[in-house]
């Protein structure tokens, strides 16, 4: 099993509207799929993860409705708004610049022998 | 934009996140209870999510609302004696206010029962009652010429109506009835009335200006309250004939329930009648003579008019219709032609007859129960600040435990509110019940209550909204010592403490109480010995042993010279009954609420130069009238037997008379007449004691009696129309031997043997009539000492607990006291010495409110000054007598402390 990391302060309103530009999604699908994405390096804490979307939903950045899920449940499906993908396009290109300049002051990575 | 999530939607999501999650693990291929915990396990603990989202929502505000009141009430359950007090004393306060304000509200603000009343509009105050014949100068009476040269004149109105001002009595009896004609009120309106008021028929059709014709045919409206009381809302009634003093008149209509005229009166119409019928009905000459003024007026401007515009336009007609009457009203009056004027005031809500009688009264009841209230909030504020005291503890443990300052002081407020709206819900009650007997105490003697007790709308908004205020007026002090608790003191044993009595906020409040009540109790002092003035003043004749029975020959038909056979016939007869000494009539009797008055021409003096300047009251008597209502005759004689039609023509005048007009002269043999230039009509062979006629709280007017018979042939239509009427006297007057008993039967059987057609309206014992004439006084009265001894007792209520629990808080220190070596004496006289230094200031802050009260007053007192420093110092040494009493058992209590024992406590 890799190695897995917690999410940074402040990263996972980003990963969640990042998700959610593939189509609707529900919480468990969501945190899922980050989980994939990252190639299970990131690993999404389930109880962080409604408050989070309660409050991109207060935003407006999302909205919700009750579906059914793939495998046939009830589930609550969040889907992108306008305002949010706008949210996430400066989101993104001010966490690329950050993870850029970070990247520059540790060098390239040293591995352990 | 979006809508408030539900808690139970948020743990539906979680638990289909749970499910989702399940189904994921089991597909990696965990079995299926591993599967679920682990996916608990991932998800943390769910009520601590469920929580999280809940905090953030209003959804806990109303929450801990409901809390707050659940807890209030268990608070309240476990204090029964408490609550109890509290409601008590909270029904009583805002149930006195609202009983008030249903008066208030009826009387003052409430609109007539009609479409869009705030496009009505009256002339004047009416200020002028009855029939007027002079210069109005503030013209509120019209005569029906008028009315009409106003109507086809003025623009500004959609209609223009008109109405009798003072509804009277007809007799009326339906065509074929078995039963004697019985006496009704009837008005009579102009044939645009009940389209004015907009206001359409219950049943049948309203007048419309087709009856308003001497040609139509005579019709009527009955108003829904006299179908249903007095036919049973008798279908047949509608379209049936009916006697109305002997004229066939069929009625049309019903008017709505709820409509009860163009004002509130106690006379409320039980008949309207078209103008046209007046000269049929009431045998009259009011509608064709333009001199006689008796008219209302109530117009429905158009939208958007201008009310000033009206105005002026009415102004100017008045005085062109004058103008052009010059030559028959004479100089004098023409001179003062350019003084007339004409208001327009709102009617939204009727013409204010009842205003002007009570508002005055209803608005000084009002502060006065205001003021009751502000004792309640001040006496309650007082209870829950000891209670706060004993509850310190808890709160201080409750903070220590982490509970918001802001919820303990929400929970504190939500407790008063509650109290406040359960004596609210039980004030209602007793408001319902109050201004029942208020009402009956108001309209003593009147036939008809024209007020409602039931509360409506407004004033039950009026009572949540006084409970609300009142909670939140009580409930500050309180809360905002629950604010203020320490949670150490949860640690140190709270409680234990040698500060002085009591802490500020209840000193403040005893001390305001204290003030109230002087102010209270000193307006209750006033009004008091104001009314027993009232009524022990000398009247000029005695009330004791009299009754008056009012009749109306008029009404029954008779004809001008069948008068004095009648008149004759009642006073023979009525002579004869058991236990009456003597029988007199006149054209009213003293205190009967009726008054006639003229100005007089003094031979040998010159004439009024304006109206009401040479002003009397005159009545026309039979003989033996001054012995029967017992009024002493000072010089000369009075009105004899032989002063008949034809004899010389006579007057006994009063004191007041003589001392107006004769200042220097001997009165008898002297002359005068009604009008100019009929100076030598009457001469004066008597002077009677001044007595008072009309009401009670005025002083005795100049007044003149004629001998019945006596007509002057004056050369003016309006004062000849008064000369014609005013030989129908409507009083007759009977003394009795002793008291009078029960003697109704035996009058009507008389009247019944003299004429079976001769309605007999009232019959009442003179007393009777006197006291009616003081009610709304006496209610005043009676009223504000009933409120100013509830204050006075939580006053002392208060003084009694503030000193109790300060005696209970000091007793540690009172017992080192008293062990260095205090006698009792010393412990009883600190305790009384700090009672006394509350009611002292409450006394100095309460002097000059009093005094202030007073001067508003002081218009409404009679004999007696605002400012009585006797009735002042009573009032305080009332309350420092039941301060006295309030704090003595404290005090005993302070002093009978064993030392020993309050030390060892703790």
């Amino acid at each position: 099993m890799s190695t897995r990391v917690p999410l940074l302060q402040g990263t996972l309103d980003l990963l969640i509207l990042r998700t959610l530009i593939f189509g609707p999604q529900h919480g468990q699908g969501i945190a899922r799929s980050i989980q994939q994405q990252s190639e299970d390096v990131l690993l999404v804490e389930h109880g962080a993860l409604y408050p989070a979307l309660q409050r991109l939903e207060a935003k407006g950045w999302i909205t919700a409705k009750w579906d059914i899920s793939s495998n046939n449940r009830k589930a609550r499906f969040y889907t992108l708004t306008r305002l949010g993908r706008k949210q996430l396009a400066a989101e993104s290109s001010q966490w690329r610049a950050l993870a850029n300049a970070i990247g520059r002051i540790l060098g390239p990575e040293t591995t352990k022998s | 934009m979006f809508h408030r999530r539900k808690p139970e939607d948020f743990s539906a999501e979680l638990r289909a996140h749970l499910a989702l999650e399940a189904d994921r693990l089991r597909d990696e291929g965990l079995n299926d209870i591993e599967a679920r915990r682990q996916a608990h396990l991932n998800l943390g603990n769910l009520m601590n999510q469920e929580e999280r989202f809940y905090e953030a929502s209003r959804w806990a505000w109303l929450d801990q609302l409901r809390q707050d009141i659940r807890y209030s009430f268990r608070q309240l359950r476990r204090a029964p004696a408490f609550t109890l007090t509290a409601v008590l004393t909270l029904s009583l306060g805002i149930g006195a206010t609202t009983a008030i304000f249903t008066l208030i509200h009826a009387v003052l603000l409430k609109s007539l029962p009609v479409a869009r009343p705030e496009q009505l509009y009256t002339a004047g105050d009416a200020k002028h009652i009855g029939v007027y014949s002079g210069m109005a100068v503030d013209w509120d009476i019209f005569s029906y010429d008028l009315y009409r040269h106003l109507q086809d004149h003025t623009d500004g109105f959609e209609q223009l109506a008109a109405f009798q001002g003072d509804p009277r009595r007809i007799g009326v009896r339906r065509t074929g009835s078995p039963q004697a004609a019985e006496s009704y009120i009837a008005q009579y309106i102009s044939g645009n009335y009940f389209s004015t008021f907009g206001v359409p028929a219950f049943a049948g059709r309203v007048l419309n200006a087709d009856d308003d014709h001497p040609s139509a045919a005579p019709a009527a409206m009955i108003s829904y309250r006299t179908w249903q009381q007095k036919y049973a809302l008798d279908p047949s009634v509608l379209g049936a004939p009916f006697q109305m003093n002997g004229t066939p008149v069929t009625i049309v209509g019903v008017a709505p329930p709820d409509f009860f005229g163009d004002a509130l009166r106690t006379n409320a119409p039980d008949f309207w009648l078209s103008l046209a019928m007046e000269p049929t009905v009431n045998h009259g000459n009011w509608v064709t003579n333009p001199q006689l003024h008796w008219l209302y007026l109530m117009g429905r401007i158009k939208p958007g008019a201008n009310i000033r515009a009206i105005e002026a336009q009415m102004q100017v007609e008045v005085r062109q219709w004058l103008t052009s009457r010059v030559s028959v009203l004479g100089p004098t009056a023409a001179a003062q032609i350019p003084h007339q004027t004409l208001h327009l005031r709102r009617a939204a809500s009727g013409i204010g007859l009842m205003r002007a009688n009570y508002s005055t009264g209803l608005e000084l009841l009002m502060a006065i129960s205001g003021f009751v209230l502000l004792i309640v909030c001040a006496n309650l504020a007082n209870l829950m600040l000891v209670r706060g005291m004993a509850r310190r503890r808890e709160t201080s443990i409750s903070l220590a435990l982490g509970a918001a300052r802001s919820r303990l002081t929400r929970q504190a407020l939500t407790e008063s509110v509650l109290l406040a709206f359960i004596g609210g819900a039980a004030g209602v009650a007793i408001a319902f019940a109050g201004t029942r007997t208020l009402l009956a105490m108001v309209f003593t003697g009147a036939s008809y209550i024209p007020i409602s007790p039931k509360p409506d709308l407004a004033v039950l908004a009026f009572a949540f909204a006084a409970s609300l205020i009142t909670g939140l007026v009580f409930g500050v002090a309180p809360a905002w010592a629950a604010n203020r608790a320490n949670p150490l003191d949860a640690l140190r044993g709270a409680g234990r403490t040698s500060e002085r009595s009591g802490s500020t906020p209840q000193r403040t409040l005893v001390v305001m109480q204290a003030a109230l009540s002087l102010v209270l109790l000193a307006a209750a002092g006033l009004l008091t010995q104001s009314l027993r003035n009232l009524a022990a003043q000398k009247f000029g004749f005695a009330p004791d042993g009299r009754v008056s029975v009012r009749i109306d020959p008029n009404l029954a038909g008779y004809k001008l010279d069948q008068l004095e056979p009648l008149y004759q016939r009642i006073k023979e007869r009525l002579s004869h009954i058991p236990g009456v000494m003597s029988a007199s009539y006149s054209l009213y009797s003293p205190m009967s609420g009726s008054s006639w008055t003229t100005d007089v021409s003094i031979d040998g003096q010159p004439p009024a130069a304006v109206d009401g300047q040479n002003l009397c009251a005159w009545t026309r008597i039979g003989s033996d009238y001054f012995d029967t209502v017992g009024t002493r005759i000072l010089r000369g004689r009075p009105i004899l037997d032989s002063d008949t039609a034809t004899s010389r023509h006579v007057a006994v005048v009063n004191e007041q008379f003589a001392r107006r007009f004769f200042p220097n002269q001997d009165p008898i043999g002297q002359h005068f007449g009604a009008r100019e230039k009929f100076e030598k009509a009457y001469e004066i062979v008597g002077i009677a004691e001044d007595a008072k006629y009309y009401k009670p709280e005025q002083p005795v007017m100049p007044m003149y009696f004629i001998p019945r018979p006596q007509v002057t042939p004056y050369d003016n239509a309006g004062t000849m129309s008064f000369e014609a009427r005013s030989l129908y006297v409507n009083d007759i007057v009977l003394r009795f031997a002793g008291r009078a008993g029960s003697v109704d039967e035996e009058i009507r059987r008389a009247f019944a043997e003299i004429d079976p057609n001769l309605t007999v309206i009232w019959i009442q014992r003179f007393d009777k009539q006197v006291a009616n004439q003081f009610s709304q006084p006496a209610l005043i009265a009676r009223l504000t000492s009933l409120f100013g001894i509830t204050a006075l007792l939580l006053a002392s209520i208060g003084l009694y607990g503030v000193t109790s629990y300060s005696v209970a808080r000091r007793s540690k220190e009172i017992g080192i006291r008293v062990a260095l070596g205090a006698d009792r004496k010393q412990v009883v006289a600190m305790v009384l010495r700090n009672a006394y230094t509350l009611i002292a200031i409450g006394l100095a802050l309460g002097i000059p409110l009093a005094l202030a009260m007073g001067r508003v007053m002081g218009s409404k007192l009679y004999g007696i000054s605002w400012y009585s420093p006797a009735i002042l110092a009573g009032a305080g040494i009332i309350l420092a007598a039941f301060a006295l009493v309030a704090t003595i058992a404290p005090a005993r209590r302070a002093a009978s402390l064993d030392p020993i024992q309050t030390l060892r406590d703790d």
